[in-house]
């Protein structure tokens, strides 16, 4: 099968790499790029373990082409930190123990962030709509909804991220 | 006022950075030089003989490196019941039979994932197709198929529990009440599907990156199936993707790729993918329920009688111990003037059920707490005040069973009471639903046989004041590596941040029995509690020799300092301390070492946590919906250790506990899963998931570390009912059979309407 | 796993359509992918050549024209929708859908046309857009053709798209005054697919009769379908709760549910029957405004 080349940038760096076109962009993130922070838990797109940012909206890197985020800014958890500074979303993860087994929370972090972006004064109930594609086993997400919510609340504003 | 400088207070967990940076590597992650893939060829029969497996087809295609089928391994039934073999039934990889639809039967290692699932389709298995039973209550009949030879109408545990005269304290009952129940299996579901990576080398060492609760079952279990000694077995278990009682027995993925990987000597990596995990992982038991209840018209518990089919499935795993734990916990938390349960696991040919967050006892509670609130509205008597006066006390022995020490179920009901007085008059369709119930915190019967103490540590102090702590206390995201922290800061008078917690590794921590059973705070914490006073007595030999202190004081350490109790202004610098021990050593660090076994404390558990929780649930009256919408649990846990943690465990068996009651339901047809996959098989979301609120109720427990006891199993007891008891209070329905969905409320509503027509 | 197949990426409409044209019934197209991949990685679905639109700008849209109504881009994703604020002033029911349609991430990639070009009978935009009387228009290399949506879906998952044809644009026409419209979907999970579904528009006229009114059923059958024996019951009527359940039990008797493990056929239709009611109400409501 003939490779193509795919020209993507992911937490800032660009990447050129050959690939069979059936490949998925989790595949590329996680098997040719080395990001392994981004998990897959399911194979119907359910449970938002692979979430990542594709040019600012929060997508399922299980269901897309990996073909089709050529040219695309992508970010993963990896990307959330800073040389070693952590993202504010990521420091009210751990301040609210909103992560337990820390499988989903990759995907989750992503899906919150760029929730956030999008709208950085959700209510309660537009938090759980953010994060309603993303499944925790563990915590039972309310940690988790608190978390965004002291960050919405402007908790750790002393950080400047994109 | 928290009395301690550690527990209890607000921690990071100690691996959170790992997990939120995504630098956590899970066995889902890794990856070793020359590793192959593998996968795993499943029966899609229920029941057939293997006559014959035929690879060659698969092994001519480019890619694929091996193939292995029951014949390439030594045919040891295995189970987790080492102790009693009669119970160790399963080969994983069957050599003459299987025995469910999913049960792996041969398993291929090829050099990419996708080559190896294309090779599964070229390896030809002949089948005998053998009559296959799906139901506990068909399998028992006389003519049914006999699944494992020398089980006689498929009988594979019976368990029986008694005391005091039943049959008299039932003459004594006023009123008498029996109903039939049917509960229904769970799946774990944890986000990392079973995964393991084994690697065999000539050496005749073999590696084995596993996702599991307990390395050191691993260890053994596989020395036992695969002619090695336990200690050329390595189980390497860093992050675990979550557990829930799924994976602490032998599974296919670890197995198979241990098997591969002997025969190959590369590295093999099998990795189940979400269906698989649905279809080959077992499950929560289904247990078919007969309650019979006396009591006397003021409510007083007499008697009960309880009569329990629990579907087993293909074999044993754990259910020998859920099938007790039910029946004692079907009895929990009240006192039973006569009380009998015989409990009957019974083979079928579907997917073998086990032990599952709750062990029991979230079957038990759905049929026990829902039948007492009948009872309560039967009677006309207050379901508080009626369970109140029944309930345990600190020092009630259940009688031959267990010995009650701390119990702060009497301040729970309290709580819930408050709560529920101050939602005043709710609105149209929701009511509250309670339930009460205990659990254990860790069990007590050595069913492993292991020779070692049941949790044990090793305290390490560097030259620089930093700690190593050694555990074999297993993370699987409840926070175990936090709490051992906690409890060796707090012992040791340092802080968290000073401690190194070493665990998921056989090779270098001490054997303990893993993650279940709720046993980690209460086993190892007193383990590491013992090490790391052992460590602090040796430091603090030195300080009283430097410090020159007279006799009669007492020294301790606390926030890094050392200090003579009585006058804490005096005292010197921990790290100071630290170094002069070392060279007072001859420069050997100092070593403290800890275990924890549970000596002459009854049948099942050293101490039971308690609680009431209240649920508010909303049904639509029209279409059967249920919405949650808020709920409270009063909880005693002793001493809480870890206070993120131990919101997080009950936020989460909240979750997944409400599943059990109202979501997750498992249906199979003539042996197959209807849903093995996360469209149809439902589980809780953000948006449906309410406030679950916890009520921390004081006590002390004194067989636990700083009085703690169990936290996060418990938990997971009380929602089916407590949603079985709304329903009860919004519409008058007594919901039999969980999960309860919308199509059997509207079933029973119409029933109930037919009824009331018909003038009862 | 996914097969191998060859991959086609056209920088426009026009090339797109050749391609079509050119592989029949050897390919497949491709856009957002959140309900092909799926069945692509379980093998149920094996392509030569797979035909890549995403990229198409030329289709993503939505413009709003006080005669021409509303138009969308095959290739307009399900999140632009919810977020378009001229979807939201003209066609709320539309935006008030989407919210409840999978999950973020799946609309952000996920689109318009590839959803009604899957032609899943439990999706959620088909059943609104027919109550909002919607048209679609698609085209192949001899040219466009426009039909109302309510006759482009044939079966379960079968249109009425050529081999050779794309989706191109869904037209919704500027409701009527006084038009209000509803949808419900009955499900365990906020956003799952519904296990049964109902859209209703209600038009009224100067005296708040019943001018127009259609009842969508969503996963009542192969396609999605208008119960017209209980539209007609409407007409000229005022609002009257016992005629809205009337109605309900109509769509009841007139759906074609198929039982599965979420709800047997029975239920399915007294479910049918609840929502038909509500929506009634709700859309008539609304139309009074």
């Amino acid at each position: 099968m003939e490779k193509k080349l795919l020209r993507l940038t992911v937490n800032g760096q660009e990447y050129e790499i050959y690939i069979n076109p059936k490949t998925l962009l989790v595949e590329v993130i996680r098997d040719y790029l080395g990001f392994t922070g981004t998990k897959r838990g399911c194979d119907t797109v359910s449970c938002g373990a692979c979430t990542v940012i594709i040019n600012g909206m929060s997508v399922k890197s299980c269901s897309v082409l990996a073909m089709q985020a050529e040219g695309a800014k992508i970010t993963t958890v990896e990307g959330l930190e800073d040389k070693g500074k952590l993202h504010p979303i990521q420091k009210a993860f751990l301040d609210h123990g909103a992560y337990q087994c820390g499988f989903c929370a990759p995907g989750m972090l992503m899906s919150a962030k760029a929730l956030l972006d999008e709208n950085p004064n959700p209510t309660t109930w537009e938090i759980r709509e953010g994060i309603e594609g993303n499944i925790c086993r563990c915590t039972g997400y309310n940690s988790i909804v608190r978390a965004v919510e002291a960050v919405a609340k402007g908790n750790y504003r002393e950080e400047h991220h994109e | 006022m928290n009395k301690y400088a550690v527990i209890n207070t607000h921690v990071h967990n100690v691996d959170g950075i790992a997990k939120v940076t995504g630098r956590a590597t899970y066995t889902f992650d890794v990856k070793l030089p020359g590793m192959l893939y593998g996968k795993i060829l499943r029966s899609p029969h229920p029941h057939a003989k293997i006559l014959n497996i035929d690879a060659s087809r698969a092994l001519k295609l480019p890619g694929v490196i091996g193939v292995v089928t029951g014949k390439d391994t030594l045919g040891v039934k295995q189970g987790i019941w080492r102790r009693y073999k009669d119970l160790c039934d399963e080969q994983i990889l069957p050599v003459d039979k299987v025995r469910y639809i999913g049960e792996p039967v041969a398993a291929v290692a090829a050099v990419t994932e996708e080559i190896a699932e294309q090779a599964l389709d070229l390896i030809d298995v002949e089948y005998e197709v053998l009559p296959a039973v799906f139901e506990p209550l068909d399998a028992i009949k006389k003519d049914a198929p006999e699944i494992h030879e020398g089980f006689e109408r498929n009988i594979n545990v019976t368990r029986h529990i008694e005391w005091g005269d039943v049959e008299t304290a039932f003459e004594e009952a006023d009123y008498i009440r029996e109903d039939w129940f049917k509960c229904g299996g769970q799946a774990h579901m944890c986000m990392e599907t079973r995964a393991a990576v084994s690697s065999y080398t000539p050496e005749g060492k073999l590696t084995v990156y596993s996702s599991t609760q307990s390395p050191y079952y691993m260890q053994g279990l596989l020395a036992g199936v695969l002619g090695l000694k336990e200690g050329n077995i390595r189980v390497i278990s860093h992050y675990v993707g979550g557990g829930f009682g799924g994976k602490f027995e032998l599974d296919g993925a670890i197995f198979c790729s241990a098997v591969l990987s002997m025969k190959l000597f590369r590295p093999v990596k099998i990795v189940y993918t979400r269906e698989e995990d649905f279809i080959a992982t077992k499950r929560r038991t289904p247990m078919y329920y007969y309650v019979r209840t006396g009591v006397k018209k003021d409510g007083t518990f007499c008697a009960r009688e309880a009569k329990v089919f629990t579907n087993g499935g293909a074999y044993t795993g754990m259910g020998a111990t859920a099938l007790y734990l039910t029946g004692f916990f079907h009895s929990f938390p009240y006192r039973w003037r006569g009380y009998r349960y015989d409990g009957y696991r019974v083979y079928t040919n579907t997917l073998p059920s086990t032990s599952m967050r709750g062990f029991g006892a979230p079957q038990a509670m759905f049929c026990s707490e829902q039948q007492i609130e009948w009872i309560a509205a039967d009677l006309g008597l207050d379901p508080i005040e009626m369970r109140r006066k029944n309930g345990h006390y600190p020092g009630y022995e259940v009688p031959g069973q267990a010995t009650i020490a701390s119990c702060g179920l009497d301040q729970c009901f309290d709580e819930i009471q408050k709560w529920i007085k101050g939602k005043g008059k709710l609105p149209e369709g929701r009511a509250i639903g309670i339930s009460a119930c205990g659990f254990m915190s860790g069990g007590i019967f050595n069913w492993f046989d292991t020779p070692y103490s049941f949790s044990s540590a090793v305290v390490t102090i560097n030259q620089d004041g930093t700690v190593e702590l050694y555990v074999g206390a297993q993370e699987i995201g409840q926070g175990s590596n936090t709490t051992m922290a906690i409890i060796c800061a707090e012992t040791l008078g340092v802080k968290v941040e000073d401690i190194k917690v070493h665990s998921g590794d056989t090779d270098h921590c001490p054997a303990d029995l893993g993650a279940w059973g709720s046993r980690q705070t209460l086993m190892a914490g007193n383990a590491v509690k013992m090490a790391a006073e052992d460590a602090k007595k040796q430091l603090l030999e030195f300080a009283q020799a430097k410090m020159g202190i007279n006799i009669v004081y007492d020294l301790d350490i606390k926030n890094r300092w050392v200090h003579i109790v009585a006058r804490p202004e005096r005292g010197m610098d921990y790290f100071e301390l630290v170094k002069e021990a070392l060279r007072g050593k001859d420069g050997q660090r100092i070593v403290g070492r800890g275990y924890y076994t549970p000596h002459r404390k009854g049948m099942i558990s050293p101490a039971y946590s308690y609680m009431l929780q209240g649920v508010e649930v909303e049904i639509d009256r029209e279409t059967g919906k249920i919405k949650l919408i808020d709920s409270l649990t009063a909880h005693d846990c002793g001493q809480p250790i870890n206070h993120l943690g131990l919101i997080g465990q009950l936020e989460g068996a909240f979750s997944m506990a409400a599943g059990y009651g109202y979501l997750e339901y498992m249906p199979y047809e003539d042996g197959k899963l209807m849903n093995p996959n996360l469209v149809d098989y439902k589980v809780i979301r953000a948006t449906e998931m309410p406030e679950a609120a916890v009520a921390e109720i004081d006590t002390y427990e004194p067989e636990g570390p700083y009085g703690a006891k169990e936290a996060g199993e418990g938990l997971t007891n009380p929602t089916a009912a407590a949603i079985g008891n709304a329903i009860f209070h919004a519409l008058g329905l007594q919901m039999k059979e969980c999960p309860i969905r919308p199509e059997m409320i509207l079933k029973a509503l119409k029933e109930k309407e037919e009824k009331e027509k018909e003038g009862k | 796993m996914i097969h191998d197949f060859t991959y086609l990426k056209p920088d426009s409409v026009k090339e797109a359509l050749t391609m079509l044209s050119e592989h029949k019934d050897e390919c497949k197209v491709i856009c957002g992918g959140q309900s092909l991949l799926i069945v692509m990685r379980q093998g149920l679905l094996v392509t030569d050549y797979l035909i890549d639109i995403k990229r198409l700008k030329e289709l993503d849209y939505i413009t709003f024209d006080k005669k021409a109504g509303l138009k969308i881009g095959a290739t307009t994703t399900h999140r632009a929708i919810e977020k378009s604020d001229v979807v939201a002033k003209h066609y709320p029911v539309l935006v008030a859908m989407e919210g409840k349609l999978a999950s973020i991430q799946v609309r952000n990639w996920g689109t318009f046309g590839g959803n009604l070009a899957h032609a899943d009978p439990a999706g959620d935009p088909a059943p609104v857009l027919i109550a909002l009387k919607a048209n679609i228009k698609m085209g192949g290399m001899n040219g466009e053709r426009v039909m109302p949506l309510e006759d482009f879906f044939v079966d379960y998952f079968e249109t009425a798209l050529n081999k050779d044809e794309l989706v191109l644009e869904v037209q919704v026409p500027v409701p009527e005054p006084k038009t209000g419209a509803a949808y419900q979907k009955f499900n365990l999970l906020e956003s799952d697919m519904g296990v049964v579904a109902v859209a209703a528009s209600v038009t009224l006229n100067g005296n708040g009769k019943c001018k127009d009114a259609r009842i969508v059923l969503g996963n009542a059958g192969s396609t999605p379908k208008r119960v017209k024996r209980a539209e007609e019951l409407l007409i000229g009527k005022k609002y009257d709760e016992a005629l809205f359940a009337e109605a309900g039990k109509i769509a009841s008797e007139d759906s074609e549910p198929v039982a599965d493990i979420h709800a047997s056929e029975e239920h399915r239709r007294h479910l049918l029957g609840v929502l038909t009611k509500r929506m009634l109400k709700k859309a008539w409501e609304k139309a009074r405004g």
